[in-house]
Parts: structure tokens; sequence; C-alpha cells
């Protein structure tokens, strides 16, 4: 399923004429805590998600790719529900993303406030990508911390 | 092959005469200051005689992480600087400023300075966007109050060069250093520049020795340098960050996947590690380097240093990358595509200490 995102649609019409000028964009993970899930959006930059790809054995879709290597468990590891909802194409000041609607939901009991993030797309490759990760539960969205090999997992607590 | 040219500074800055205070241990060229802290505050002061209280405020910034950790790879139309920005100085004014970076600078160091704001010069001359290209657009900020025995810093710095020197810190202050140069290589009113070419041919001969030994080379792809700065961007707002909000760094650990240790290479070749090293060391004044470039060569410092390469070891394509890993020394140098022309290319290089950036001084969040 593809669908565009509104906000990166707005600011690409704002600033797209002041291209990034970066040739290595990062990835960011966006947390947006609810009452019984954790929902996430997930933006990866086709540039490095290529360069990542490219090294895997076989050609996948993204939403497969990001189940091999976006997951959430809980701190004694028992794993979460994690579904990829949607898919979608943007572009952010000059470079093509794509994005993904990601939904984790704990095990009974556990609670939906702190994990594990386990995420090493692109990263499992591209030695300099960095995966911001932010909560999004406030007024400004804040970084809870960044992912970069061999680094993969960061514990979440909210 | 382009051979660096002495560059014609009229330009950018009016060329001014420093007087040598000692021989530059590392660069070869004439000397200039050599990060002695009595020079450098005195030409600090006279800097601040000439300025008027507008720019002074401008100058003068506090020392505090927030402040020291304000540098980038980016054009300033992207991550904007602090400081007094060389551009608007009037003609005394910028031979103040250059007596300032020439006193805390070697020679080479000045000259990389000199050279990389030409190229933003150039930039301008070849993509219109509004993207902060401009030699003018390089800063210089004194964090702190300059003295002979209490911490402060000295930045200098803008899209392709971020000089970050602290005195009297607790640790050596060179570093976090980034340069790098788009192009690789230029003309400019009938001069050919080449503002890396010194530390990109020793890092190129390191990696062309290093592919003798499959045990060198990396795993994974570079596409930028790996401890450089992180952009954060966020749906609906303009990109934060692209500063030195990560540090301090994380570093790799292990034997596994960070090239060959020094031991284990000729000496021939443990030379060239060497002159890779010193050709970064040999940009601030000796006085700031000579006791890092010591620790960094000494036998035990080397004895746990790899040394790593990825891509062409020629450094003719996008992606080669080099890397000297110490138990102190992170040096690196990567090629990437260029920005403004992407038939050309373009690098980054950066230097930290695992232990003494910002010389101790700073600490996390």
């Amino acid at each position: 399923m593809k669908r565009v995102v509104p906000g990166l649609m707005l600011l690409c019409a704002a600033a797209c004429g002041v291209a990034l000028a970066h040739s290595a964009p990062n990835s960011l993970v966006k947390l947006h805590f609810l009452a019984h899930t954790v929902r996430a959006e997930v933006l990866v930059p086709e540039s490095e998600l290529a360069f990542a790809t490219a090294a895997e054995p076989t050609r996948e879709p993204f939403a497969e790719y990001l189940q091999r290597h976006l997951s959430a468990e809980t701190p004694q590891g028992a794993a979460w529900k994690r579904e990829v909802q949607s898919v979608a194409s943007a572009t952010y000041l000059g470079h093509a993303y794509l994005s993904a609607q990601v939904e984790f939901t704990p095990p009974p009991g556990a609670s939906v406030r702190e994990f594990v993030l386990v995420d090493d797309a692109v990263t499992h490759e591209v030695r300099n990508h960095v995966v911001l990760v932010l909560a999004t539960d406030t007024a400004t969205p804040e970084v809870l911390g960044a992912l970069q090999y061999p680094a993969r997992r960061l514990s979440v607590q909210r | 092959m382009y051979r660096s040219a002495r560059v014609a500074i009229a330009v950018l800055w009016l060329a001014s005469a420093q007087a040598a205070i000692s021989a530059d241990a590392l660069c070869t060229k004439p000397p200039t200051g050599n990060g002695e802290v009595r020079a450098v505050i005195a030409s600090i002061q006279a800097l601040k005689k000439s300025l008027t209280a507008e720019q002074r405020a401008a100058l003068e910034r506090p020392f505090v992480r927030e402040s020291a950790i304000r540098w980038s790879n980016l054009p300033v139309g992207i991550v904007p600087r602090a400081g007094l920005r060389l551009g608007d100085l009037d003609v005394k004014q910028e031979d103040a400023a250059r007596r300032v970076a020439a006193a805390a600078l070697s020679a080479c160091g000045l000259e990389m300075l000199d050279e990389i704001r030409i190229a933003d010069n150039f930039l301008k001359n070849v993509d219109a966007r509004k993207i902060g290209w401009d030699g003018g657009n390089y800063y210089v900020s004194v964090l702190g109050t300059p003295s002979e025995k209490s911490p402060w810093m000295l930045q200098i710095g803008g899209h392709h060069i971020a000089y970050n020197l602290t005195f009297n810190g607790g640790k050596e202050g060179a570093t976090p250093m980034f340069f790098g140069s788009e192009p690789i290589h230029f003309n400019l009113g009938d001069t050919d520049y080449e503002p890396l070419a010194t530390q990109s041919g020793a890092m190129s001969k390191l990696a062309q020795a290093l592919a003798k030994h499959p045990e060198a080379k990396l795993s994974g792809t570079f596409t930028d340098v790996v401890k450089g700065v992180v952009v954060v961007f966020a749906e609906g707002q303009m990109p934060t960050g692209g500063t030195d909000t990560g540090f301090p760094m994380s570093y790799p650990e292990g034997t596994t996947d960070r090239g060959i240790l020094y031991g284990a290479l000729a000496p021939e070749e443990q030379a060239l590690v060497r002159a890779a090293l010193e050709s970064y060391a040999s940009l601030p004044g000796a006085a700031i380097t000579k006791s890092l470039v010591a620790t960094y060569e000494s036998p035990e410092a080397l004895a746990g240093t790899y040394i790593g390469y990825s891509g062409e070891p020629d450094l003719s394509a996008r992606g080669s990358y080099v890397r000297i890993d110490g138990p102190r020394i992170w040096m690196e140098l990567v090629v990437q595509p260029a920005v403004a022309d992407n038939k050309q290319l373009h690098y980054h290089a950066l230097w930290r200490d695992k232990q003494s950036d910002y010389g101790g001084e700073i600490g996390a969040k």
C-alpha cells in the first residue's frame, strides 16, 4: 500500500530548493507511544538503502527487509508483535526516502513503555549510517538515542 | 597529477607575514606560528582591538558544551555557524583575524584553511543553490577567556573545515578536526588547487600498501566518515543538529573488523602509517600536537593501532575509505560524490582523539 506523508510533502515544497547538501543521509525512527502499542514511523534514505540491499543475498520488498532488520523485545528478551502497516515514498530536502508505519505490541503483561528496539536496517552494511530514534509524544521530538554499526539495540524507557 | 599551489590569498585575506616563532615539527613549509598559547592570546587581543563591540560579542562565546560542539561538515545554509564571520571584516580586521589563524596553525594548516575557503568560492560559481557556498562564510570564535593557564578554545571553521583547538585543557587540545574538499582539485584564476593533496596522498599511499594484506580490508560500505556530525531531522521542520551532538563517541573494540595491526606491517609500510597520521597532525601548530604525535607513535600505542581500508586504495572512486584506529588516535578519510557537481568526487576527513577531544574539557550532555 502506498501512502504519501503530508508533512514531508509540505516541507519539501518549502525547502527542496535548498537541497540538503549531504550525500549520506541518515535514518529516522519516530516512536508514538499509545495505550497498548507503540507506533513507529520509519524513514530510510533510498541512497543508503541501496548499498545495504545490494549486500543482501536476495532482493525483497522494503516491508520484508524491515521485518528482518527491525524488531522490539522486552528487557527480558520476549519478542513484541510487529506489523508493517504501510510503506510510502517521500522526498525530503532533495533526498528520496522510503517511509513505513510499523506497529509494535508487547506480549501480555509487559509494559508498553519499556522495551529494547532492535534495528540494523542499513547499518548492517553502511558503517557511517546512523539511525536516530525519536519520541514524538512531546511538543518537540526528543532524541532517545542513535544506533550505528555495530550497535543494533537501544533500550527505550518512557 | 595536480600540484597544490601556493595561494593567492589576496582574494580572501590579505597576506600577512607572521614572524616565525619556531620551526614546525611536521609541516615542512616556512613556519608561521606554532600554536604557542602566549602568541595566540596576543593575536586575539590584537584582533579584538580592531573590532566593534558587536563584532567582539560575536567573537566571544562561552566555553560550554553547546558552543564547543557547534561545528559541522555542512554548508552554513544548512547548519548556521556562530562566531565572527570572516566575510564581514574590513581589510585591517581581516589581517588581524589572519594573524590569529597564523599563530594557532602551522603553515600547512593555514594554507589548507585558505584553499578550502577558495574551494567554497569556486562552488559558488558552479552551484547557484542558496546553500551557503562562500569563502566568506567561515568564522572565528573564542570560547571562554584566553589565558595561559585556564582552559579555553579557539574555533576556526565553516563548511569544509573545523579547527577546534583547546588550550590549557586537562588533555591535549587538537581535536576534533574535520576537513574536506569539494571539488578535490580545481582551477581558479589560473591556479590549480588541491587542498587535501598532502593528506589524501598520504592516506592513498597507505591504502595501496594495505591492499597487499587481505586482513586490512574493512567490511561494509562507507558513504561518509564514521564518527562525524549527525543531522537530526523531523517532519515539518528544517533539520537541526548537524553538529557534534553525538560526542562523546563510542569506538570499535576488540580485534574484529578493525583492519591490520601496525606490528604486522613491514617497516616501509609502518612508515606510511606514521606519514599519514603526521599529515593530519601537521595542521595545528606544533605546540598543540607535539605530545599527541609522540603519544600516537609510542611503541605501546602503535602496538595497539589498527589500519584499515575499503574501496579503491588509490581513492579514485566513491566509497573509498582509509582509517587509522589506535588506543587514542582516530583518523579517517572517505571519498564521496560531490554535491555541487555529482560527476566529481569529494573528500571528507576527520581526526578525533578518543581521550582528548576538546582538551578533555567537554562532557556528555
